[in-house]
């Protein structure tokens, strides 16, 4: 069953489609992927959801509910977990959830409820007094997740919750994040991290240049990809016209030059690879290591956009 | 009205938070009031309320357009309006939290001027008070406006000193302008601040009351009513 579905949504700042026609559905109860580069439009497709920007055309349907016609009750379904946590660092956690309560219409007489509720979830009952600016950004985080839980939404949009924290805290997001399924929690969780994406995923949308270039579910994709692999090839000193020498090769699908490494995706990594190190030597570099990676959604993505995840 | 209340409250606490902006809120205009006081007695009672006029101004300005800039950039804005909340509760939210801040501010202009540091006022004090109200009223409604313009903090505080200082200077409220050009009857009319000056002066001077200053309060509400439509219109239309 259905919960989410966006049809053919654009929104363009002055001349930048930022969002190109994107249509995708979300079903009910499922952790769906929105995998893209920077800029490919994630951030502004969530915004559109949201109803925070108005599209310039197509539809996001919530539940039944128009985001464009019906924005109260569309509104009403969604919470939001930003990126960088949008809260208040002055007041103490515990105000902060009154607070987005309120704002979400939570009523007067559930709200203490609700507020413990989600601090059990987030596994910050026991700092819940304390002024949030003292917090880690990892418990920032932790509560940033609980005010886009506090009204009890049925679909919540978390983007790229896990950017920038400590191992254990995002361990704690993570199992939150799984746990939320057997809540009956639909969630969009964006990220960057391939192996996030691959452990709480059911199914995945690629996303490039405004577009969804790609969607399924994880084996789906995989299969999609199945014909590439990846190669990471180290190399000490990276020659000036590596990245066109290689791509010229017979069987290189994409180059990319990153740091100290050349990624590659070939669709035959046993002919590719002696070219390709030929290519380097004969351009006066030096490889201090070659891996080869088996298919997975990182070389999928690699192919689809050009570009590496963390680009 | 639930959500505006707690909109209105997060700022309030968030200001008393914040130790440098109360001393700005309040402890560089009571210096300033000190420091008129060592002025001849008659033109002392006008300079506090032209240093009055000016800081409220200053101060609604500099807030509606700090607040909403650092909504935006920390994303409570964007996730208030995620919500079911409207631009008019928020709108609402931030008037009422200028409002209580710059009629707070006001009273402690007031009253330290006159116990702290011997104004000679002796009437129209309610009169001086229902002329503030709707001064204020009319400066954030400025305030509320001009923030949906704005877009760095740099950008807050060269409006606000502009804006206030042409108001103010121009409006003739530290002195008056013998024989203004056209500019400058038109800045006197458009600002609110030379409408408060002269009703004030005329409260001090001739004793008039609230009913001989209905123009000034009209002239005042009306600017305030329209720029905060047009605030809220010009919030509305970002998305």
């Amino acid at each position: 069953m259905i919960l989410l579905e966006v049809n053919g949504l654009k929104k363009a700042f002055g001349s930048r489609k930022a969002v190109n026609g994107a249509s995708f559905t979300v079903r009910r109860g499922e952790v769906f992927g929105l995998l893209g580069p920077n800029g490919a439009g994630k951030s502004t497709t969530i915004s559109l959801i949201c109803g925070v920007l108005k599209a310039n055309a197509g539809s996001v349907v919530v539940d039944g509910f128009s985001v464009g016609t019906d924005g109260a009750n569309a509104k009403k379904r969604i919470g939001i977990v930003p990126q960088e946590p949008a809260l208040y660092p002055t007041l103490s956690a515990r105000a902060n959830l009154r607070f987005w309560g309120t704002i979400n219409d939570v009523p007067a007489d559930e709200l203490e409820e609700a507020v413990n509720y989600v601090l059990q979830v987030v596994g910050l009952v026991d700092r819940a007094d304390e002024k949030i600016a003292k917090f880690s950004g990892g418990m920032k985080r932790r509560l940033n997740i609980a005010a886009g839980l506090i009204h009890s939404p049925k679909l919540l949009i978390m983007d790229e919750p896990t950017v920038g924290i400590d191992p254990q805290s995002r361990n704690h997001i993570l199992e939150t994040v799984k746990n939320l399924k057997d809540k009956d929690i639909t969630v969009i969780y964006t990220s960057h991290y391939v192996e996030e994406v691959e452990y709480l995923c059911d199914r995945v949308a690629v996303m490039d240049n405004g577009e969804i270039i790609a969607e399924g579910t994880l084996p789906e994709l995989l299969e999609q990809g199945s014909q590439f692999q990846e190669l990471t090839i180290s190399v000490d000193t990276i020659p000036d016209e590596i990245e066109n020498a290689i791509q010229a090769l017979p069987h290189a699908e994409e180059v990319i030059v990153q740091n100290e490494q050349l990624k590659l995706v070939t669709s035959n990594a046993e002919k590719l690879l002696p070219s390709a190190f030929a290519a380097i030597i004969g351009l006066g570099g030096t490889v201090s290591e070659i891996k080869i990676h088996k298919p997975n959604l990182e070389s999928l993505f690699l192919k689809l956009t050009g570009k590496a995840l963390r680009d | 009205m639930r959500k505006t209340w707690a909109i209105v409250m997060v700022g309030v606490r968030q200001v008393l938070a914040d130790p440098a902006y109360l001393m700005f809120l309040v402890g560089l205009p009571v210096m300033m009031t000190w420091m008129m006081s060592f002025l001849p007695v008659e033109v002392y009672e006008m300079a506090i309320l032209g240093v009055l006029v000016m800081f409220v101004g200053l101060n609604v300005i500099t807030s509606a357009g700090g607040y909403i800039l650092g909504e935006k950039q920390t994303g409570t804005w964007q996730r208030m309006l995620a919500s079911t909340t409207t631009y008019w509760h928020i709108m609402a939210g931030y008037f009422i939290r200028l409002f209580v801040m710059a009629t707070a501010q006001s009273l402690i202009l007031l009253l330290s001027g006159k116990y702290l540091f011997g104004a000679p006022w002796d009437h129209g004090f309610l009169a001086t008070i229902v002329v503030l109200m709707v001064y204020i009223f009319a400066m954030t409604g400025l305030a509320l406006f001009l923030a949906g313009f704005l877009k760095s903090q740099e950008q807050v505080q060269a409006v606000a000193m502009g804006v206030v200082m042409v108001g103010t200077m121009l409006g003739g409220i530290f002195f008056q302008i013998d024989d203004p050009s056209f500019v400058i009857k038109l800045i006197a009319t458009v600002s609110p601040q030379s409408w408060a000056a002269n009703a004030l002066r005329d409260v001090l001077t001739l004793g008039v009351g609230v009913s001989s200053l209905l123009t000034p309060m009209l002239w005042m509400t009306a600017i305030g009513t329209i720029l905060l439509i047009g605030g809220v219109m010009k919030l509305q239309t970002e998305g």
